[in-house]
């Protein structure tokens, strides 16, 4: 395992992406530090501003602490359109890890500090605001936690299924194999996106969005494992005839321990590849269901559901910051899905293509 | 070698970080320069006026003089009409698009909003309110030239609506105490209509349009099933016989709808030419909003309706290019919160809403103190990107019965707590609300999922009710779980939704404002529980509104809707948020455009005319 890890290390691009990935969950760890604002934080008089403009040369040319000032919105009788412009009335220094607003660090631990604010009244909005005058930026820390975890409920749930399904089923052969498969196949073929939309009509409308969110990806899960259980059971094919499962045999080993403790371990290179290449696509299932609404819902920030503002294309001329949790999302399953590429070619380097 | 790359590489990275902290405060000289347009005062022309040539009572348009030809490209969001058979529509694309070939007795005057005659030449009205008279136009001809006389009127009145034929919606609606209103033909030129009490929403009902008695008489004989099929979408387009400016040309499913000229319209022009001017008229059916913009910039359609962001975009387009931007107003369409006010049981006797919350739900402090806390200002220039108006009036802003009476308000978190106060709500140290028997104000509020709009309003609510120390569950569900909630279980406490009404006619909301309408949001009765006992103020509005209706003048009715208007503002049962402002942009090249708010843009579609000359210059460059 050591060695997968150095050799990992060794590959450019794969040292790359774990750097990357290592930074995205180390940010989302400790987000209610590092974002100005929490998560329902908003200020109406500010929607949809743009980034705020931090200086550190103020107007007399000389150095200065940085600063920013607020965006200040006029409706535009005539044009009938919204107008930002600087209120260079007054200045609002940046102030590092200083006293904010109130959070529980981990959920448990009251505290105040942020890694940066600004002084009271002033609003810092490094990525700009979005339609209800909420911070970007503090809200993609808030979103990536569901967004990047979620992947990892999806696998606790499926592959434990898939693992024993196909473990038993090859193991065991003959009828209860082909029945096995049958119904495993069957599993396959249920239409999961119609299925998905039935499920959001019908949930109890009582569960938070976060519960729904969590049961869906579930029932996702519990429809995905067939594809790999499938893959599992050719392997096990393969595993059941070599010298040392026969052994287990012959010393009078449970059919059930020779497939968990002796067959299923000659997986684990398989096994961690799909894992790694897995995590990435329920990372796009949750944004796409949450921009088609059957996600995480309002007031509750994923990336899914932030990326949906953007969807009018006038939100995209003129609003491009609403894009940022596009660009994290595209940089996540792109880091993913390298370092699964290199785990497999480390893993299996028969498949390596030179 | 390698690492003097790196080092390069590492010190371009931090010199450019360095140069984006260093950020130079320089105060923008340039000002904003507001290019102050001149928007022309749009001259409405005269009315149109009958005038008899030959025997023949046109009607004679009073707008400018144009030239004939050309075509108008609109478009359709969604699947395109199910039948071009006007009493068969059950949905608006079909409507429209049916209604274009055959004309209505009456249709309503696009500036006041009063009824006027169109394939009538005259109307009367007695003054009891029960009998209409109405004269059609002498001379007037079917586009297979057999004449237009009392016998259609009587046909389409007594054998098609009133016989049931089709979608029996107008039937239904001018059943007035279980009867109907009675046609009969005086001479072949004169109708008479009679309903059984003064009704005035039936004068409206008038602009229904007329059939052809020897086509649509063969299909009224095979009975009603044969009729759902009649003129459907697969009726070869030269079997239609109309009455209307254009007729059907071409239907391709999915894509468009083509009308070509009626080339004897009983409409002319000055010059005593017939109308239409225009050679074709074409829908195109576009799949959403965003295909339909994409459509307009590729100049495939010619006028396209216009919301929130996209307005600022087009109006700076449009100093340069080809189209003007026309704003009509607020539009007839609402978006409201209501309360569950229900305080009934269900068939296993439970209350379908908890019995502590109905409490606050039926206490009048308590449905004003959340009206108060509303911040419509906001809602408008953030979700409407200021395209909007707040609205707190039940009729829209545009609607001829508007109370103007009725004033609006700012937010007041202050006086919203004084009125909870007077109802014996208490805050405990932290802020949170209690009702005077300790319960926590909690509850959910519903809407919609995957409609941004609805989405955001519910958050700034919920904020906003949450500053009044109320607990809100804001839940955006699916949409027909949230309908099925609405008018079946009636399991909900607080719900953000829409309406569209109309502006002319108050009568058509009945159904949402009458206490046992198929729409009574607010408090729902489902048939087993239509005889409970009402509200004081729903017993009055029931009363308004069927008074409403029974008056005939329109000062006598406006009071009735005025006072209806009054109640909703006093009782709060609905909280109405805001109406978008209607905008339309069409291409400058037609002209004889005279918007209203009431009518539109293209309502006089058979007076609009391509300018040649704008025409010519495009192609010669």
């Amino acid at each position: 395992m050591r060695e997968v890890l150095i050799q990992l290390w060794k590959d450019k691009f794969a040292r790359i992406a774990l750097i990357v990935l290592g930074v995205i969950y180390l940010a989302l760890f400790f987000a209610d530090f590092l974002a100005p604002y929490t998560k329902d934080f908003s200020d109406r008089s500010m929607a949809y501003v743009p980034p705020s403009k931090i200086f550190t040369i103020d107007e007399n040319g000389k150095f200065s602490r940085p600063y920013t000032y607020n965006y200040i919105r006029e409706f535009d009788q005539q044009n009938l359109e919204m107008k930002y412009k600087l209120d260079r009335s007054k200045k609002y220094y940046l102030k590092f890890f200083a006293q904010g607003q109130s959070y529980k660090f981990l959920g448990l631990i009251p505290m105040k500090r942020h890694l940066v604010t600004v002084e009271p009244n002033g609003r810092l909005f490094l990525l700009g605001s979005d339609i209800n005058g909420r911070d970007v930026f503090s809200r993609l820390l808030f979103g990536g936690r569901i967004s990047m975890t979620i992947g990892f409920l999806a696998l606790f749930v499926l592959f434990p299924i898939g693992l024993l399904y196909g473990g038993i089923s090859g193991y065991l052969g003959g009828k209860i194999d082909a029945i096995m498969m049958r119904f495993a196949e069957a599993v396959m073929s249920i239409p999961s996106f119609y299925l998905l939309i039935i499920l959001a009509s019908i949930l109890p409308s009582g569960m938070t969005s976060i519960q729904r969110f969590i049961l869906i990806v579930i029932i996702l899960a519990l429809i995905g494992w067939a594809g790999f259980a499938r893959v599992v059971r050719g392997m096990v094919l393969s595993i059941k005839n070599q010298e040392f499962v026969q052994a287990a045999k012959s010393i009078g080993q449970s059919k059930l321990g020779i497939i968990i403790k002796h067959i299923l371990p000659q997986t684990t290179s398989f096994v961690i590849v799909a894992m790694t290449l897995s995590v990435p696509s329920y990372i796009l299932s949750e944004s796409g269901l949450s921009f088609l609404g059957l996600g995480i819902q309002q007031p509750d920030a994923s990336w899914g559901n932030m990326l949906k503002e953007a969807q009018e294309f006038t939100n995209i001329i003129y609003r491009p910051w609403l894009l940022t949790p596009g660009f994290l999302i595209f940089v996540a399953v792109l880091s993913f899905n390298m370092i699964g590429d290199t785990i497999r070619d480390i893993l299996d380097p028969k498949s390596k293509v030179k | 070698m390698k690492w003097v790359v790196y080092i390069i590489l590492v010190l371009v990275i931090v010199m450019g970080l360095l140069k984006s902290c260093i950020n130079r405060d320089i105060p923008e000289t340039t000002s904003f320069q507001n290019t102050i347009q001149t928007t022309k005062e749009i001259i409405y022309p005269e009315d149109q006026k009958t005038i008899t040539i030959d025997g023949v009572d046109y009607l004679q348009s009073q707008a400018p003089v144009g030239n004939f030809g050309g075509a108008l490209t609109s478009s359709t969001i969604g699947e395109g009409p199910k039948t071009f058979n006007p009493f068969n529509s059950k949905d608006n694309i079909s409507s429209i698009m049916s209604e274009i070939m055959y004309d209505g007795l009456l249709t309503t005057h696009p500036i006041s909003g009063q009824p006027i005659p169109k394939l009538a030449k005259s109307f009367t009205i007695s003054d009891d309110g029960k009998d209409y008279i109405i004269n059609l136009r002498k001379g007037l001809k079917w586009s297979d030239g057999k004449p237009i006389t009392a016998d259609d009127v009587v046909f389409t009145w007594r054998d098609i609506i009133f016989a049931g034929f089709g979608n029996t919606s107008t039937r239904d609606s001018i059943i007035i105490d279980g009867k109907l209103p009675t046609v009969e033909k005086i001479d072949n030129y004169t109708v008479k209509f009679t309903t059984p009490k003064p009704y005035a929403p039936f004068v409206r009902m008038l602009s229904t349009p007329i059939a052809p008695k020897h086509i649509f008489m063969p299909a009224v004989k095979k009975g009603t099933e044969y009729f759902e099929t009649f003129l459907s979408t697969n009726t070869r387009p030269r079997d239609f016989v109309i009455s209307g400016a254009f007729k059907l040309k071409e239907y391709v499913p999915a894509q468009r709808v083509v009308y070509e000229r009626n080339p004897n319209y009983y409409i002319i022009n000055k010059d005593n030419k017939k109308l239409p001017y225009l050679d074709k008229l074409v829908y195109l059916i576009v799949g959403d909003l965003n295909n339909e913009v994409l459509k307009f910039e590729a100049k495939e359609i010619d006028t396209i309706s216009l919301q929130g962001s996209k307005v600022a975009r087009y109006k700076a387009m449009e100093s340069y290019s080809d189209f003007t931007i026309h704003n009509l107003g607020p539009d007839t369409g609402t978006m409201y919160l209501a309360m569950n006010l229900n305080n009934r049981k269900n068939d296993k006797g439970e209350f379908y809403v908890k019995p502590e919350k109905q409490i606050w739900f039926q206490d009048v402090n308590f449905r004003r103190a959340v009206d108060l806390v509303v911040d419509r200002k906001n809602i408008v220039l953030n979700i409407a990107n200021g395209i909007g108006a707040p609205l707190f009036t039940a009729e829209s802003l545009n609607s001829i019965f508007l109370n103007k009476n009725l004033q609006p308000y700012d937010k007041n978190i202050d006086k919203a707590k004084e009125l909870l106060k007077q109802s014996n709500f208490s805050w405990d140290k932290n802020g949170q609300l209690y009702d005077k028997f300790g319960n926590r104000v909690e509850f959910d509020m519903l809407t919609n999922a995957g409609n941004t709009e609805r989405e955001a309003i519910g958050v700034m609510v919920k904020q906003d009710l949450e500053d009044l120390g109320m607990k809100v569950n804001f839940k955006p569900i699916e949409f027909n779980s949230l309908v099925n909630k609405l008018v079946n279980t009636l399991d909900w406490d607080m719900v953000i939704m829409g309406f569209t009404g109309s502006p002319i006619e108050p009568n058509g909301g009945k159904n949402v404002m009458m206490s046992d309408g198929t729409l009574h949001v607010y408090n729902m009765r489902l048939a087993k529980d239509k005889n409970s006992p009402r509200y004081n103020f729903e017993k009055r509005i029931d009363e308004l509104f069927t008074k409403g209706a029974l008056a005939t003048k329109f000062e006598d009715r406006k009071k009735y809707y005025d006072e209806y208007q009054q109640i909703i503002y006093d009782e709060k049962p609905f909280i109405y948020l805001y109406a978008p402002t209607r905008i339309i942009a069409i291409r400058n090249k037609f002209k004889n455009i005279f918007p209203t708010s009431l009518g539109g843009v293209t309502y006089n579609i058979e007076e609009i005319f391509i300018d040649n000359e704008i025409q010519n210059d495009k192609r010669s460059k």
